[in-house]
């Protein structure tokens, strides 16, 4: 467990998000420069299975880090942790610490529905809600904030355009999601998961579904938002870590075998299994 | 970053537990009806169970008897109607699920017989009425039989079809392949691989007619003796039970409490043996 | 739709074989056509036993409120009062209750539990109706006119508008205790058409929701019913086509009158229960054809229910399966 270090407190580090009610967080373990995450030795069970081993890294803000490695390694049950989607089935826990901005979000106490405005997520398959276009950007907004129409229609109209999906459907505004292809529904989910404002975006898996041309665009517009967002990516396809990431974590068996950036962990890696991994030896 | 407005997701938070309590509420009513229903049911029943109701024949009013008659005609009719209603089931059932691939036959006779399975019953009485008892110029406990057949059919056509769709096609295929013509590869193959489910089925019917009143009320009718003769009205549980509970004498409204546990204990057990039923049938595949 | 997607057909076989191929298939099919023809009869008798009453009293029947044996009146507006308005009440009662039970057995419950409730709650779709009808003339109706009904007569009874609603003396019998009855006969039904509706939505939509801060109850009412609504309104329609079908629950509690009131708490009919009541002692013809043509009128409003709650369902599966 590393020492308890004070570092300067910097603008915005620290303090704004209000996970739970009124008491401000305390300054458990100010995370260093640059860092938003700091995992440390999580554990994940599925009943009696430990999914996850021991896993610590820590993850950095206005980056994107991308999870690798072969099926079943447990890299989006990592992902699930950070926004502890896994709390909606009783046969999942986990052990360890998850520290987001001084504040261990594992911990019971945590109110669930605040921590997922502050941490926003994508998911493998597009997932619209049965409503329209204009509805399911608005809808989460409406959750948080009480705006007048047209400051509403503004919020939507920057989401929809920062997730490069406005000049499609700014006509169709009124139209069900479900009638958009499968690119642009994966887009209005990630419009959907930008407009309520979150610090941190994860993506499972998010160009699975998706065809080569929709997954370029969707890679572009991961690039364009890592300006902004702490960015965690699964993905099984090695291509697009080596492309879209800044970091690089790689997982077998439940366990990270190595973290680096990503040129190191593609280029240089420090692990045999990693280099097998990377060469294709196994899959 | 929202500035979040907690007056706001407070509000939210409290009325996703009011209304997901109001939910727990529900069901607790549901709950307390099952349980009341059922414990008056077994609480004034049970206090009319004896030798008697099995070995004496329904009396007149003031004074002590049984429900022998009419247990013996529930029975019989719901023999009949079984027998009657099962072949049709299966067999039109057979069709839907072996033969009939989306034709135009298939898709109204599976439309029509959720409708008929819904329908009210006492349409059933009325139409045996016209069609047996009036040209009969009697009720008769053949009549009543075949208005509990018309009930059972609908659900043996679901359980045939939804048990049949079951069967895996490579035990077809593999029959097929030894040239097996279809009518045996249907009876001796796909019926075998089924039939625990089929009987399921056919449990469920025995438990729907059991206690269905509406139609017996104008084919069968009542009888206040003992009687086999199947051609004359003939007594039945539900009808007693309706005649007697809704008179002003103690005696009847006894054994039509007595009746009723009767009724409903069997179903209960029926629905039970066809969970059972259902559930080794599923743990052998 | 019953899907075969690969089935194995045997080439026509020649011979004895192929004889009793095509005998038996003919049989499946001449089987088949009985159902057809059953519903066929059913209609058929119902419109001939009616045709006499019709002839009598024109399309007026169905709105006329007069019922007289022995003046051989009669008019079907009473009876189709009554099996509306019960039904009414049942599903006002009922709809609420299912969705509440469907939505705690899908969304709230401890999964263990699941299994057991939904058992339990099968159960009372498991007891004939004979059985409701009997413990709500004993047990239900003395409750309702000790405690329930004056409590109403006292305050909806005086509240404006509703007022007329709730007058009259608490018989305890009535069209009220029948519709609560008939709430409680549906409630199995169309709470397990709710709870198998709610299961198709992919979790993976619910995820979504919660992953943006939903909680339980904004994912049910603003994922799960709209991803489901036309399983719902299917799920609702059908208890809807057997709460007005419903024949001996509500013949022992609705009070046998053949007088309009206004009065939830008076006694009152349905077309189910005038059959039921009157079929049996029916003499004369035109009082049987009067009583067949409630039952025909019945038998069309069942029919076109259920119809619409059929293929609302049927929609429902080709979306599911996509």
């Amino acid at each position: 467990m590393p020492e308890l270090v004070r570092t300067p407190v910097m603008p915005g580090a620290v303090g704004d998000s209000q996970m739970t009610t009124e008491t401000p967080p305390p300054v458990a373990m100010a995370p260093a420069l640059g860092e938003k995450i700091a995992i440390r030795n999580l554990k994940f069970y599925y009943k009696k299975f430990l999914a996850l081993k021991d896993v610590s890294l820590t993850l950095h803000d206005k980056r994107v880090t991308a999870f690798i490695g072969p099926s079943g390694c447990g890299k989006s049950t990592l992902l699930r942790c950070l926004n502890r989607m896994y709390d909606l089935y009783p046969e999942q826990r986990a052990e360890g610490e998850i520290v987001v901005d001084g504040r261990n979000i594992l911990n019971p106490d945590v109110d669930l529905n605040l921590l997922r405005a502050k941490i926003g997520m994508v998911f493998q398959k597009p997932t619209p809600f049965p409503m329209s276009i204009f509805d399911n950007i608005a809808f989460g907004i409406k959750l948080y904030e009480n705006l007048p129409r047209s400051a509403l229609e503004d919020r939507v109209e920057q989401a929809l355009e920062r997730a490069a999906l406005w000049g499609e459907v700014k006509d169709k505004l009124q139209q069900s999601g479900l009638g958009l292809s499968g690119g642009q529904q994966q887009r209005l989910c990630i419009a959907r998961a930008i407009a309520v404002q979150p610090e941190i975006l994860l993506l499972d898996e998010p160009c699975s579904a998706l065809d080569p041309i929709s997954t370029q665009r969707v890679e572009e517009l991961i690039e364009e938002l890592k300006n902004d967002y702490c960015i965690v990516i699964v993905t099984h396809s090695m291509a697009q870590a080596a492309r879209s990431s800044d970091y690089t974590a790689f997982m077998y068996l439940g366990e990270l075998i190595e973290y680096n950036a990503t040129e190191i962990v593609f280029q240089n890696p420090t692990n045999k299994r990693t280099e097998d991994y990377i060469t294709g030896r196994f899959g | 970053m929202i500035v979040f407005d907690m007056g706001r997701y407070r509000g939210r938070r409290v009325r996703g537990r009011v209304i997901l309590s109001l939910s727990l509420v529900a069901t607790v009513i549901g709950l307390f009806f099952l349980a009341m229903i059922l414990g008056t049911l077994v609480f004034r029943g049970a206090a009319a169970w004896s030798w008697a109701l099995f070995a004496q024949d329904t009396p007149p009013p003031g004074s002590a008897g049984g429900l022998r008659n009419a247990i013996f005609g529930s029975l019989a009719m719901t023999a009949v109607g079984i027998v009657v209603g099962t072949p049709i089931g299966l067999f039109a059932g057979t069709y839907l699920a072996e033969y009939s691939r989306e034709s135009k036959l298939g898709q109204a006779v599976l439309f029509v017989n959720d409708i008929l399975l819904s329908a009210p019953s006492i349409i059933v009485g009325l139409f045996i009425y016209q069609l047996m008892v009036a040209n009969m110029h009697h009720f008769s406990g053949w009549a009543g039989g075949m208005a509990l057949a018309i009930l059972v059919v609908p659900v043996v056509v679901r359980t045939t079809v939804e048990m049949l769709k079951l069967v895996p096609n490579t035990l077809r295929e593999a029959a097929s392949a030894l040239g097996t013509p279809k009518w045996k590869i249907v009876t001796r193959v796909t019926y075998r691989a089924a039939l625990q489910g089929l009987l399921t089925g056919v449990l469920l019917a025995v438990a729907r007619i059991s206690g269905e009143t509406a139609p017996l009320l104008f084919t069968s009718l009542n009888n206040q003796f003992w009687s086999t003769d199947m051609n004359a009205p003939m007594a039945n549980l539900p009808v007693v039970i309706f005649q007697f509970a809704l008179s002003p004498y103690d005696d009847w409204r006894q054994l039509a409490w007595g009746g009723a546990l009767l009724i409903t204990v069997a179903i209960l057990c029926l629905n039970i043996a066809a969970r059972t039923l259902a559930h080794w049938s599923s743990l052998r595949s | 739709m019953v899907a075969q997607a690969e089935q194995p057909s045997p080439a026509t076989l020649k011979g004895p074989q192929g004889l009793y191929d095509a005998l038996f298939g003919g049989a499946t099919r001449i089987f088949a056509a009985a159902v057809l023809l059953i519903l066929g009869g059913v209609v058929l008798s119902l419109v001939a036993g009616s045709i006499p009453t019709f002839r009598t009293f024109g399309l007026g029947f169905i709105w006329h409120d007069a019922w007289n044996p022995v003046k051989s009146d009669f008019g079907a507006l009473v009876p189709i009062a009554g099996t509306f308005v019960t039904s009414l009440i049942a599903m006002a009662i009922g709809i609420p209750l299912s969705f509440g039970v469907a939505v705690f057995i899908t969304e709230i419950s401890p999964t263990w539990l699941k299994r057991p409730l939904s058992v339990a709650i099968e159960l009372l779709a498991g007891i004939p109706s004979i059985i409701y009808g009997i413990w709500g003339l004993f047990v239900l109706a003395p409750f309702l006119q000790r405690y329930v009904e004056p409590a109403l007569i006292d305050t909806l009874g005086q509240t404006p508008v509703i007022a007329p609603l709730f007058q009259g003396p608490p018989y305890g019998i009535g069209v009220l205790t029948a519709g609560i009855v008939l709430a409680i006969m549906v409630l199995p039904y169309i709470s397990s058409i709710m709870r198998d509706v709610f299961e198709t939505v992919p979790p993976i939509l619910k995820e979504s929701a919660y992953a943006i801060g939903c909680t339980t109850w904004e994912v049910v009412w603003n994922i799960v019913l709209p991803y489901t609504k036309v399983g719902v309104v299917g799920g609702i329609m059908l208890g809807l086509g057997r709460a007005m079908g419903e024949t001996m629950a509500v013949t022992f509690v609705i009070g046998n009158s053949h007088r309009l009131a206004v009065s939830l708490l008076a006694p009152g009919q349905t077309i189910s229960s005038a059959l039921a009541n009157e079929f049996t002692e029916a003499v004369d013809d035109t009082y049987q054809s009067a009583l067949i043509s409630l039952g025909l009128v019945l038998f069309v409003i069942t029919f076109i229910v259920l119809a619409l709650a059929k293929l609302m369902l049927i929609r429902l599966e080709r979306q599911a399966g996509r």
